[in-house]
């Protein structure tokens, strides 16, 4: 078991998949955050060195990754509505916030669009 | 990154969007009255900060206050120009009232 930034996640996980756990790390980020420790992507957790983790922990703590990134997010969306905004209003009903039509559909912004937005949904876990 | 957004929607070299608006210089105390406009595209610009506009919806004139906040923003995101729509349990309590 490593652990990393508010997680833990098991050995035999490749460094590459694993920063895909973090909510706001996708491919293209931890494939630069390999790239710039020079760790080769398919690395086991378990096969890094405790000076490569540090590195990546101290690599972690820079960005803007799961709670935090969570959390600008719901206030960026309060603070549009707390202005009054069309946008705002549209996010606190639930339908779609750039012009799309309602008529059907609209299925994807009824499931996400909310000011709380991100919090219910569900997280992925190590 | 919401300012590389705004950078997108418009050239830079064009500046904000302005139209020419009835808006005399604030002396300390005196009561504004709201200025009543049609122009909803027009970008509220640092000037414009706690005045009050009355902006059309297409149907009336809707109250805005501009905080500090709105700026960068057009009149029209502030004025909705759509009845929500409601049906049922909502309309009922509605009509009680």
């Amino acid at each position: 078991m490593v652990f990393l930034h508010s997680m833990i996640i098991s050995e035999g996980v490749p460094i590459f998949n694993a920063l895909q756990r973090f909510y706001g790390i996708g491919p293209n980020i931890a494939s630069r955050l390999c790239a710039k420790l020079t760790i080769y992507r398919t690395a086991k957790l378990g096969e890094l060195s405790q000076k490569q983790l540090t590195q990546v922990q101290q690599e972690l703590s820079k960005l803007t990754i799961e709670n935090d990134l969570h959390k600008s997010i719901v206030d960026n969306i309060s603070r549009l509505k707390d202005m009054g905004t069309y946008r705002g209003r549209r996010h606190a009903m639930g339908l779609p916030v750039r012009g799309q039509g309602t008529r059907t559909q609209a299925k994807t912004a009824k499931k996400l669009n909310r000011v709380e937005r991100g919090f219910s949904g569900a997280r992925r876990q190590g | 990154m919401r300012a590389t957004c705004r950078l997108l929607t418009r050239s830079s070299w064009k500046g904000p969007y302005i139209v020419p608006l009835p808006i005399q210089a604030t002396s300390i105390g005196a009561r504004i009255p709201p200025i009543k406009t049609q122009a909803r595209s027009c970008t509220i610009l640092p000037n414009f900060v706690g005045l009050n506009f009355l902006v059309h919806n297409g149907k009336t004139y809707l109250p805005v206050h501009v905080t500090e906040d709105m700026v960068g923003y057009k009149l029209g995101e502030f004025s909705p120009t759509r009845k929500p729509h409601l049906n049922g349990k909502v309309m009922q309590q509605k009509k009680k009232k």
